[in-house]
């Protein structure tokens, strides 16, 4: 090869280098940031090895988290990457109303002040008329075993009075007064002052069940402990203040009432940690929590996010689940999620 | 922000998955035994029938007893649900003399097999049985030695509905490559139509703790009679024979969940077909008149 071939000027211009040093730090730091978020999301998660530019342009990737030892445990990690920075996902996550999606069976889902009364739950009287709403109507009526509140709340029920339509005013008032009691204990002294579902069978306590699940996850409960920490999941009320809901959804083919509560924090190179936490569910699960990491990334140029995302759940249904059927429960529970994160990614980039 | 996790994950219950049988139980506890498994136990009485080679060739007014007890360990490993056990099966008939048919049928075999999820939405069960299968105690020789397997695999389209298609190989079947399709289709939240082989049934849960059903089981296996059995029953050529031996019984029947490990089962029913295939020979007896049957089962989960 001919040295001209090289066709190198004589003399670089000075403001190219610095151009070009500048450029080069640019790309290092880019691709710095983009190994941290890769290797960080490796250190504690399911996902080792994953190709950004690749996920980029494929779907949610979603996989079973790690077996755990109590039987009614189950946890499913997902991870994805989506356009935009990690504040815009959050605020869309924040923004997103699951009840334009029938497919996810909410039916009601109403935000609630941090002090919340029975006012806020008085959309239950206006429940949509369904089997899931009715067998939900029934159990309470006869106070089933399968209702999960605690021996003092199942007291109060009264069943007389009258009132009509799918949901009756006392079965209304009933659980308007047990939500709003429980949403105030929540605010006010975490998941720790929670009571117990010990109206029939063993006592069971939701800050037992978070923390069972995050103690058999060793890897997640480090990476959030100091933003977990910070909250009122699986303890007394945090310093984070939550964002407070309810809903009225269907857990296999029941109605169920639950209660919700959504914490996110900033952190350092524009990551965000945030948790969504059913503390209170009448019945199908005793808790799910959600955990999300999110970290910014740069894919063919543009701002992303890689969304790392961690549910899990204990129900007492799971417990039965032996085998195989476990296996097909974990693929239903990736699916359900799979659906909603498509949904969502939908919804947010704008696309119907 | 909200979860979306629990809306509905918990009963897929996708165990009867191809040529499986399902366990149901409550939440367990398996504290003192860190293994998980299944396991089933069941006799089944079948009145007096009729099955004949030929007009001439009858074989009347005989009983069977067939007993089944299984216990197979379901370890959980990276690559899914481990399945080891063992399986004890036995078909006694009373026929009357003379009948060149064998009194027993039975078999003692190992379950090796793996359940591995490919994706969110595809199972795949691949499971042999190595065992003996020969036609009673005083004849356990090694070349009575088979080692049949099934390869299925179940498509979750939702929680309510899963496809099933899988193929079972027996290379000493007279069909050595069965392939079987089967659905099960949660239809209300008390109906489950579950049309998987062995045991396709319509289920109905009357309580939390007891289902009435209707269906079927289809039986079919492959054994070897012993070295003079074809010299002793006057067909010299049915010595050391392959024999195929199926059965289908109809009925209607219950399920007892008496405590989260053991479930009971009663079922009766009527038995419409029956077969005794010594294929490679060519000596067949086929259903000439059908008998009334009774099951019961334990089985379970832990």
């Amino acid at each position: 090869m001919k040295s001209s071939a090289l066709n190198l000027p004589r003399q670089f211009p000075r403001y190219a280098c610095g151009w070009l040093v500048l450029v080069s730090l640019l790309f290092v730091g880019l691709t710095i940031a983009r190994a941290d978020a890769v290797s960080e999301l490796a250190s504690f998660s399911i996902f080792d090895k994953v190709d950004l530019a690749q996920l980029a342009k494929s779907d949610v990737k979603t996989a079973h988290g790690p077996p755990m030892r109590t039987s009614r445990f189950l946890a499913v990690q997902s991870c994805y990457v989506t356009p935009g920075a990690p504040a815009q996902q959050m605020e869309a996550l924040r923004r997103w109303d699951p009840t334009r999606h029938r497919e996810l069976k909410v039916f009601l889902h109403t935000d609630l002040p941090s002090s919340p009364s029975p006012a806020n739950f008085e959309k239950l009287k206006n429940a949509p008329d369904n089997s899931p709403v009715r067998s939900f109507v029934a159990a309470t009526q006869k106070l089933s075993p399968d209702l999960q509140v605690s021996k003092d709340e199942a007291r109060k029920f009264s069943a007389g009075g009258g009132g009509g339509g799918t949901m009756p005013a006392p079965v209304a008032t009933f659980w308007a007064d047990v939500l709003t009691s429980r949403a105030k204990s929540f605010v006010s002294g975490g998941m720790a002052a929670q009571p117990p579902y010990d109206h029939a069978g063993p006592s069971i306590r939701a800050s037992d069940e978070v923390n069972g699940l995050l103690r058999e996850q060793e890897k997640i409960r480090r990476q959030f402990s100091g933003f977990l920490g910070a909250t009122a999941i699986g303890h007394g009320a945090g310093s984070l203040r939550p964002e407070l809901y309810w809903e009225l959804l269907d857990v296999d083919d029941q109605g169920v009432v639950t209660l919700g509560a959504s914490y996110n924090r900033g952190g350092a190179g524009s990551t965000y940690q945030a948790a969504d936490v059913l503390y209170y569910a009448s019945g199908g699960y005793y808790v799910a929590l959600t955990l999300y990491q999110l970290w910014p990334v740069t894919v063919e140029g543009k701002p992303s996010t890689l969304v790392w995302r961690g549910d899990m759940i204990s129900a007492a249904s799971l417990g039965s689940l032996h085998g195989v059927e476990r296996l097909g429960s974990e693929s239903v529970m990736m699916k359900n999620i799979t659906k909603a994160v498509t949904l969502f990614r939908r919804d947010s980039s704008g696309g119907r | 922000m909200k979860t979306f996790v629990p809306r509905s994950l918990v009963l897929v219950g996708c165990a009867s998955l191809f040529f499986a049988s399902s366990a149901l139980a409550e939440e367990t506890s398996n504290s003192f035994w860190p293994l998980s498994g299944e396991y089933t136990a069941d006799a089944t009485y079948v009145g007096e029938g009729d099955v004949e080679r030929n007009p001439r060739k009858k074989v009347s007014d005989f009983d069977e007893i067939d007993s089944d007890i299984r216990l197979v360990l379901t370890p959980r490993i990276k690559f899914g649900v481990l399945r080891l056990g063992a399986e004890w099966e036995r078909f006694s008939f009373g026929l009357p003399q003379g009948a060149a048919l064998p009194n027993t049928l039975q078999s003692f075999s190992t379950i090796i097999g793996l359940d591995m999820q490919f994706s969110d939405s595809i199972i795949v069960r691949a499971e042999t049985q190595p065992g003996l299968y020969n036609s009673g105690l005083g004849h356990l020789f090694w070349d009575n030695f088979n080692m049949p397997f099934l390869i299925g695999g179940t498509y979750i389209y939702s929680p309510d509905l899963q496809l099933v298609l899988g193929v079972s190989v027996d290379v000493e079947r007279k069909y050595p490559v069965l392939p079987a399709v089967g659905v099960r289709w949660k239809i209300a939240p008390q109906w489950l139509l579950d049309a998987v082989l062995p045991t396709p049934r319509l289920q109905y849960e009357l309580t939390r703790d007891v289902s009435l059903y209707a269906g079927a089981t289809v039986r079919d296996a492959t054994f070897r009679v012993d070295d003079e059995f074809g010299v002793s029953h006057g067909i010299p050529r049915l010595n050391h024979a392959v024999i195929t031996y199926s059965e289908i019984r109809t009925g209607a029947g219950f399920d007892w969940k008496i405590s989260p490990m053991v479930t009971f089962t009663g079922e009766v029913g009527y038995q419409p077909y029956r077969n005794f295939d010594f294929y490679r020979a060519e000596v067949r007896y086929h259903q000439d008149g059908g008998a009334p049957y009774g099951t019961i089962s334990l089985h379970g989960a832990f």
